[in-house]
């Protein structure tokens, strides 16, 4: 038996695949504990994990500090380059800062064999750096490590973000060390990723999707009645009300009465009346609903990007900030979608846009082909033997046997 | 094609006309004629550009020029405020010296 940790920061998908990785490392008998700012993650760990909630001696500075971060990534409307800026500066760097002091602590009360941080929780790198713990790093949003040959000094920004981070709390390195040298988890396939040369460090496990069956309640019989193409529509939460009135009000332009079944992520009340063709709700459950349609329009959030493409399902992409312009850029090159610009496009470019990628076999041919380097990556399992492999204490324990 | 017609020495206001040419190939022509394009438009704040778009648009200029101007080049030296703030009166001001 090993003892793992995961490193986290409060952001869902960033979460949920550690989850699932997280729940196999349990049943092979070991112990796995999560590392978090958000307390209510205790009710969403698979049984037998270990909540591990970083918790200053809190004076009430500190206490705001860490509700702020829980979800002020939500707060902001950012686009472009611009939104790179503005997660460094005013997201990751102060969150690892808030957060370097308590994961240490955890650190030293837990005593795990194998650390395995986020990518963007540097501070999960520097903590395990500093006890002298092997850590691993798992990277759930891929497009960050990949380096735009023609705006090179983008991604050495970056980098400079956090070796002026890693320098403060006494890492003297000159390189990131946010990716493990040891183990860096890319979950998705080299396929979809596309061609960069990456040291043997980096193994791609595929996208990590096993989350245990979820109970939102859902209008099945509406969609099973109907026999019209049926899309999803679903754009991440991170943005304002007046974004989602404008955003939504060209979906309903584009689809309303049309020949599809068009299932819509949305507070129902942000329109008085919806066409009849329409399913709204605040929540679906994706997983279990992905197999029955036959499109996708999304942000380019990676989960949501490769959930529909581990369906075969060709997509839409509208990418509003950070790493989701990559991503549907992705998406786009390898053939399994369009992408529409998100400030720009209109109703009748999305209802072309989705129809196109309906009528069109190839999307879907493009998906499926993605689907299947995905399958081939191996998901959760390949994750969950990896991380065996890099506990020291296990393999120590192998040799003995 | 494009090519031949960039050995002749361009003005200002062509360069100009020839950058909204590419805009307009990079974001469709509708959205162009709704937008007031000037040589202070900045790619991100006010053609709302993303970096995919810039790279496109950089990749025209590049197709257009060839030898004559190391725009890639000169694009990735560019950090990221400068990208945040470029503008296309930058960039003609760069052709307009590398002719």
């Amino acid at each position: 038996m090993a003892k793992f940790v995961f490193v986290v920061p409060p952001l869902t998908g960033h979460i949920n695949p550690t989850l699932s990785m997280g729940a196999v490392l349990l049943q092979r008998g070991h112990r796995v504990a999560w590392i978090t700012l958000d307390k209510s993650l205790a009710s969403r760990l698979p049984e037998g994990g270990e909540l591990l909630h970083i918790n200053y001696d809190e004076n009430d500075q500190q206490k705001q500090d860490s509700e702020k971060y829980l979800d002020i990534i939500t707060k902001k409307i950012v686009y472009g380059i611009d939104s790179l800026k503005f997660l460094y500066e005013e997201v990751l760097i102060p969150l690892n800062r808030h957060s370097y002091d308590g994961i240490a602590a955890l650190l030293d009360q837990f005593e795990p064999d194998l650390v395995i941080t986020d990518h963007q929780m540097f501070a999960g790198a520097i903590a395990a750096t500093n006890k002298g713990l092997p850590y691993a790093t798992s990277v759930t949003a891929p497009a960050a490590i990949k380096v735009m040959e023609e705006l090179p000094k983008v991604h050495e920004w970056e980098v400079n973000q956090i070796v002026t981070l890693q320098k403060e709390y006494g890492v003297e390195a000159t390189e990131s060390i946010a990716c493990s040298d040891l183990l860096t988890m890319v979950l998705t396939s080299q396929a979809f990723f596309g061609d960069m040369e990456l040291t043997p460090n980096f193994r791609f496990t595929g996208p990590v999707i096993n989350r245990p069956a979820t109970k939102t309640a859902f209008d099945w019989d509406k969609l099973n009645e109907s026999n019209k193409p049926k899309i999803l529509v679903s754009i991440g939460t991170t943005f304002d009300h007046e974004h989602k009135k404008n955003f939504f009000a060209k979906v309903i332009e584009a689809f309303g009465n049309e020949e599809i079944t068009a299932i819509v992520v949305s507070d129902p009340d942000l329109f008085e009346q919806w066409p009849d063709n329409f399913i709204v709700q605040r929540q679906v459950p994706q997983l279990d609903l992905l197999p029955y349609l036959d499109a996708v329009v999304c942000h380019g959030g990676h989960n949501t990007v490769c959930e529909t493409l581990f369906n075969g399902l060709p997509m839409v992409v509208i990418p509003i900030a950070y790493d989701q312009s990559h991503v549907a850029g992705r998406v786009v090159r390898t053939g399994a979608g369009e992408r529409l610009n998100f400030n720009r496009f209109k109703a009748h470019h999305l209802k072309e846009a989705v129809n196109t990628v309906l009528n069109n076999p190839t999307y879907k041919e493009s998906a499926e082909l993605i689907k299947q380097s995905f399958l081939e990556a191996g998901g959760t399992a390949t994750a969950a033997d990896l991380l065996e492999q890099f506990s020291v204490k296990q393999s120590l324990e192998a040799l003995k046997n | 094609m494009d090519t031949v017609a960039s050995t002749a020495k361009l003005n200002n206001d062509e360069i100009f006309d020839l950058m909204k040419q590419f805009i307009t190939e990079v974001i469709g022509e509708e959205f162009v004629e709704e937008m007031d394009i000037t040589p202070e438009s900045s790619f991100t704040k006010d053609l709302e550009m993303d970096s995919i778009e810039i790279v496109s648009f950089s990749e025209k200029i590049k197709q257009h020029f060839g030898d004559q101007i190391d725009f890639t080049g000169w694009l990735s030296s560019m950090d990221l405020d400068q990208l945040i703030d470029l503008n296309l009166g930058t960039i003609i001001n760069y052709i307009q010296e590398c002719q």
